[in-house]
């Protein structure tokens, strides 16, 4: 169709059925699209924080079994880890843990009730409801293990 | 109702390069391949982006122009009826009202309906109580009501029907492909110099006929083959309301004037029109005391309006042709022209304007009957019983079963 | 238009043949009203012609303009430039491949959709009204404008391809609601897919995003309702 090329040598109207670039939001490499800091809505950030904390509940799950593993070495070793599981930087991470199970599995909660169309519309009352109960149930656990101390 | 189906263009047939990619283009792209010529189209930016896309919506029943321009009405009422058999589905077919609120309207009423039978327009005469059991948001003033078959279309859908039929038969459609002038040879214009805007290369397309079918460009595009065309861009506001608060088309009964129809698109209700001349139709403005206005006589109609939540305001310029001592452009006619400039000395070049989004397949019946008797070609429009494809068959793949 | 000040652009630009994508940065006079899409147009005509936008009605009922502003995405013809700050960035919508600049291509996005799908559909009745002698009933068009905001910010297409996506789903489930001639075991055998309505995972950005309540996140739920009573 044409007689003079452009630039890069091809005519116009070449190159339309090629894929072109497609843009993704999130941080980096493509299957990140999910961990978007900009631009979400509720529900998108609570779609992101369940798999951050399903994420850091694997994490915790391993380093769990690592501890543990301790009580094969021996009374000694277990009872060194005993000393720094009384901490307070060590029990302040037991609370954010039960943040991360508290969120997770509430959250849970709501994706079931919502995904699977038993309350397919109702999912913002569902959100700060559940969210009033994680919260009451989060300073009572926080308040027993920093009273326990 | 038949769907034949059309042969692609043969290698020597003649080939015709459609500039402008609105309804006119799009119509004109459908009509040529029907008839077997080889078609290639260029819209510098999304088809329908020029003036087509912006119209309220209206599916006009020709019942506006029944007393001060019986052509104009007839085409319209002629091409609705074809339509809506043409793009079946596209459609809001709830009909329309024409609604009598003060004394001076009903002044209008019998020249309306005398109007009205004698351009072929179907009518129904309803008192005030049969109105507001149709409508009943509107004003309840109302004194009488005219029914017409006015309708609501997608104005970007629908014209996307004719553009998908024409690809699905061989048309080369680009968007984004801007003409920068036309090639001329010993006085005719023998093809298009464009800029492809997705890969910023430019280039040459040759052809037998070049169309000028852009609307209130049409001017500028005949320029570039040192012919005039008489086109005066004609603007006009429009308001989009929030809420869906009439399902038929409400029009004001009264000869033209600023915002005398509300035309209900999806779930917001649209508030047109107004009128003015400009030079250039890319640089419209959306002057604030003609979007009043449109508040107030929406209002007028139906008063939930004034309440209503504002969605959007804008301009669009009606191509209108007449000479440019025109002042609001109210007085110009709505029918449409194609000229073929060998009249004037110049070959290869045919200019289509005028019109209306209702008459797009008229109008490109007309304009494809004076392309072919240009080209010897022998075959005549297909257009009038041809069923379009839905509008996504635009993008699909030919391959896939189209519902 | 009335200028009340300037704002800095930041627009996303590529042509088919470069080597990547490029910001473009421009200053742009506002007004009270200016929209973003008026906003771009204006640097169309006066500062780079080269700018390919995509629009067509200019009041949110064509869905073309659809872009993302500032990371969220919206129509821009109806996106007011006045509480967007300073600085405003305009990219073209994600998840779709990408035409030129501004401009997606949305033959992947149409492809999505069930074979039969209908754009016309029951209208919600005004209260009290009757349709004339000869219409059954009003009808209208469906909400849908086919604008892909809602593709574009769904995390789960973000990462999978192919995904049918909240638009299509919310066709379906709209088949379901009013049939209008469609078996709807074909629509549940189409929806019934790892791809299909399984596939998403109720972060509702899609709803949060949609111009036109279409609330295709809800009806993404309700067809895995009916998916579920089918099954039992």
């Amino acid at each position: 169709m044409s007689e003079r090329p452009g630039p890069t040598g091809a005519a116009p109207g070449e190159h339309r059925d090629e894929r072109g670039p497609v843009l993704r939001k999130g941080v980096g490499v493509p299957t990140s699209g999910w961990f978007d800091p900009r631009g979400r809505a509720l529900g998108g950030f609570a779609f992101a924080a369940n798999r951050v904390t399903g994420l850091g509940l694997v994490f915790y799950l391993y380093l769990h079994l690592g501890v543990l593993s301790l009580l094969l070495r021996g009374e000694g070793s277990w009872s060194d880890f005993l000393r720094i599981a009384t901490s307070w930087a060590f029990l302040s991470l037991d609370v954010l843990l039960i943040l991360g199970i508290l969120y997770h599995g509430l959250n849970g909660i709501r994706v079931a009730l919502v995904g699977s169309g038993i309350v397919a519309d109702r999912q913002r009352a569902l959100w700060w409801s559940l969210g009033v109960i994680g919260t009451i149930a989060l300073v009572v656990s926080a308040s027993h293990i920093y009273g326990s101390r | 109702m038949m769907t034949p189906s059309a042969p692609r263009a043969a290698r020597d047939a003649p080939h015709v390069l459609i500039v402008g990619g609105g309804g006119t283009g799009g119509a004109l792209a459908h009509d040529l391949t029907l008839r077997g010529l080889g078609v290639t189209l260029v819209e510098r930016g999304e088809f329908t982006s020029g003036t087509t896309g912006r119209h309220h919506g209206l599916l006009h029943s020709g019942a506006r122009y029944a007393v001060g321009d019986p052509d104009s009405a007839i085409e319209c009422i002629q091409e609705n009826t074809i339509l809506r058999a043409i793009c079946p589905g596209s459609f809001e077919e709830n009909d329309g009202l024409f609604v009598a609120i003060t004394d001076e309207d009903m002044a209008y009423y019998d020249d309306l309906v005398r109007g009205c039978k004698e351009c072929g327009i179907p009518i129904q005469e309803l008192n005030t109580d049969e109105a507001l059991r149709l409508e009943p948001m509107l004003n309840p003033a109302t004194k009488a009501a005219v029914r017409v078959p006015d309708g609501t279309m997608d104005a970007f859908r629908v014209p996307m029907r004719f553009l998908a039929t024409a690809k699905h038969h061989g048309a080369q459609l680009f968007n984004y492909m801007e003409v920068l002038d036309l090639t001329t040879h010993d006085g005719a214009v023998t093809g298009a110099l464009v800029r492809d805007q997705v890969t910023g290369n430019e280039g040459e397309i040759p052809a037998d006929v070049v169309v000028n079918a852009t609307g209130p460009w049409s001017g500028s595009v005949a320029r570039m083959a040192g012919v005039d065309v008489p086109i005066v861009p004609s603007p006009g506001v429009m308001l989009a309301v929030r809420g869906r608060l009439c399902n038929m088309v409400l029009n004001r009964m009264h000869r033209s004037g600023d915002g005398d129809i509300i035309v209900p698109q999806r779930a917001l209700s649209i508030v047109g029109t107004s009128s003015w001349t400009v030079e250039d139709p890319d640089d419209l403005d959306v002057p604030e005391d003609h979007v009043r206005r449109m508040w107030e006589e929406g209002a007028m109609l139906v008063p939930a309006v004034a309440e209503a939540g504002f969605r959007a305001a804008w301009s669009a310029a009606r191509p209108l042709i007449g000479s440019r001592d025109a002042d609001s452009g109210r007085e110009l006619s709505r029918t449409f022209e194609t000229i073929d400039h060998a009249d004037e000395g110049v070959e290869g070049f045919v200019t289509i304007t005028g019109g209306k989004a209702t008459t797009l397949r008229g109008m490109a019946e007309l304009c494809g009957d004076v392309i072919c008797r240009k080209l010897s070609v022998d075959r005549p429009c297909r257009t009038r019983s041809f069923v379009t494809l839905p509008h996504t068959a635009y993008y699909a793949d030919p391959e896939r079963k189209l519902a | 238009m009335s200028t009340m000040g300037t704002r800095r652009f930041r627009v996303y630009r590529y042509k088919r043949g470069d080597p990547g994508w490029r910001f473009d940065l421009f200053v742009v006079p506002v007004g009270a009203r200016t929209t973003v899409l008026e906003a771009l147009r204006w640097v169309q005509r006066h500062l780079d012609g080269t700018l390919a936008l995509r629009h067509s009605c200019l009041h949110a009922s064509c869905g073309t303009c659809g872009v993302q502003v500032n990371g969220r995405e919206a129509l821009a013809c109806v996106t007011p430039v006045e509480d967007l700050g300073a600085t405003i960035t305009v990219e073209p919508l994600a998840n779709i491949p990408v035409l030129t600049d501004l401009v997606v291509d949305m033959r992947e996005f149409v492809d999505r959709f069930p074979d039969e799908i209908a754009i016309t559909r029951r209208s919600e009745p005004l209260p009290g009204a009757e349709p004339p002698e000869g219409i059954d009933a009003y009808e209208r068009f469906e909400d849908c404008i086919e604008c892909g905001l809602c593709l574009s910010a769904c995390p789960v297409s973000a990462t999978s391809d192919g995904y049918f996506g909240p638009a299509a789903l919310a066709a379906a489930q709209r088949l379901l609601e009013e049939p209008r001639g469609v078996d709807p075991e074909r629509i549940l055998g189409w929806a019934d897919d790892p791809l299909g309505a399984w596939r998403c995972h109720a972060a509702f950005e899609c709803t949060a995003a949609c111009p036109s309540n279409v609330r295709p996140a809800e009806r993404i739920m309700a067809l895995r309702g009916a998916l579920g009573r089918r099954a039992g």
